[in-house]
């Protein structure tokens, strides 16, 4: 339980070569698929570094070609979601059949 | 309701298929995980699995990504509870009526695995939440734990072997690389061999969607390169492109895709897309599974590259779900995340049978 802190971050870059390129020097985890997406002109992929990586990253030699904005202290945040996970086991009896979500119309 | 645990998503799949016996099998995984937990998939639909075309329907094989699995087993409870008591479905403002939920059930057979990896889902929930591997064990000269599974299939499985140095390919060799260690061998893990699995044992299966979390967006084929579709010797099979797959804009190497192929899972995906975004408004987009790198060993490409590898096999279309933007978003965002998932999936599988 004393994993460093990991932080979710958004990497926004003009261009997919300056995006990429930064990538290639951090070598940041970009998550699932790396899939920029791009909005008003602007590519952006959210990224998870280690606490101590994120300013080592910031020093970058590419890193003056994007901006870093921290979305939030993604092992802090997962700890909390982790007090959201099913103590026991809701369906031990046969007869407690799960119910979707969706409207039944 | 919060988040399923492991125990919790194999009592409800056996629960389901207990309540539902016309319309559902619950077909046991032949491998173990590493920490000896079974694995099952429950097919839903009113025919036999050799009678009409299935969907294979993958959750959880990264274990970080929560969301999936609820989304899955939410689903197969929806769809069969519909079916049952002849109802529609409703997810936002998405609405599939009573005829079409039937018309799913009656002419597909849906295989869902709402959990590939529940030991890592299990390690996720209850130590390491960032945690996305499985759990196998270090190897005896090292004490790194765990292969990423959506590395570890067969397609180009030997991305150093077969990848541009500088295609910067997400897969590595390391055991102790976090993330994406692509395990000793191709499918050297059990949860890999499950799906395998799956799909040699039921050539009906005609499509795969896996679907993980977070971008969010849907992918289709390939992640091994860019598409092309004028050049057919470019394929993961021809040899001589070894070392020079995966690079970006370049005009040596791109994966070739027939266009009627091409066309038919960017419709597909499109169809999805249009449905999770009617649910709550969110445009997931589409895109090529190539995105800022190549990807090896993963099932959405190896599903696809199965038929090509021996034409004996069942051309399988493969996909990938992207859902929501966050591993573990609070609960009550997960619960609109899987809603539009849910509508995105059930269109995905009007589209199929041409509803």
């Amino acid at each position: 339980m004393n994993q460093e802190s990991i932080i979710r971050v958004q990497i926004e870059a003009p261009t997919l070569a300056d995006l990429r390129a930064f990538a290639d020097e951090v070598k940041p985890d970009l998550g699932c698929r790396a899939t920029p997406k791009q909005k008003d002109g602007r590519f952006s992929v959210d990224a998870y570094l280690p606490e101590t990586q994120l300013e080592i990253a910031r020093r970058s030699r590419t890193a003056n070609r994007v901006t870093i904005r921290v979305l939030e202290n993604a092992t802090a945040a997962g700890r909390e979601r982790q007090k959201e996970v099913g103590a026991k086991n809701r369906f031990a009896v046969r007869g407690q059949v799960p119910r979707g979500l969706g409207r039944k119309e | 309701m919060p988040y399923l645990n492991v125990i919790e998503i194999e009592s409800a799949l056996q629960n389901l298929a207990a309540a539902y016996p016309a319309t559902t099998e619950l077909l046991e995984a032949p491998n173990l995980s590493h920490e000896g937990r079974q694995i099952h998939v429950l097919r839903i639909g009113t025919r036999g699995s050799d009678e009409v075309d299935g969907i294979l329907i993958l959750g959880g094989v990264h274990a970080r990504e929560w969301v999936p699995p609820d989304a899955l087993i939410s689903l197969a409870a929806d769809l069969l509870e519909a079916h049952k008591f002849g109802t529609g479905l409703g997810y936002g403002n998405k609405n599939f009526p009573a005829n079409e939920i039937a018309r799913i059930l009656d002419s597909l057979n849906l295989f869902v695995c709402a959990c590939a990896n529940p030991d890592g889902r299990h390690y996720s929930q209850t130590n390491d939440p960032l945690w996305r591997k499985n759990r196998r064990p270090p190897p005896s000269t090292g004490n790194c734990v765990g292969v990423d599974i959506n590395r570890n299939f067969d397609f180009l499985w030997d991305h150093l072997a077969k990848f541009a140095p500088d295609s910067g390919v997400s897969a590595s060799e390391d055991p102790c690389d976090k993330n994406v260690y692509r395990g000793p061998s191709a499918a050297s893990e059990p949860e890999v061999r499950n799906v395998v699995w799956l799909l040699d044992t039921l050539p009906r299966i005609r499509w795969h969607v896996d679907v993980h979390s977070a971008v969010p967006v849907i992918l289709h084929s390939w992640g091994s390169d860019q598409n092309q579709t004028t050049e057919p010797d470019q394929t993961f099979l021809n040899g001589a492109f070894d070392g020079v797959r995966g690079r970006l804009n370049d005009r040596i190497y791109g994966e070739y895709i027939a266009p009627d192929d091409l066309e038919m899972v960017e419709t597909l995906s499109r169809r999805m897309n249009d449905a999770v975004k009617a649910a709550r408004g969110s445009d997931y987009g589409v895109e090529q599974a190539y995105g800022l790198y190549p990807t090896s060993g993963a099932s959405d490409d190896y599903a696809f590259s199965r038929h090509f590898a021996d034409p004996s096999k069942t051309k399988v279309y493969g996909f990938t779900v992207e859902a929501g933007d966050n591993f573990q978003p609070p609960w009550s965002e997960a619960e609109e995340v899987i809603r539009e998932v849910s509508a995105g999936l059930i269109a995905f599988c009007l589209g199929t049978v041409g509803g």
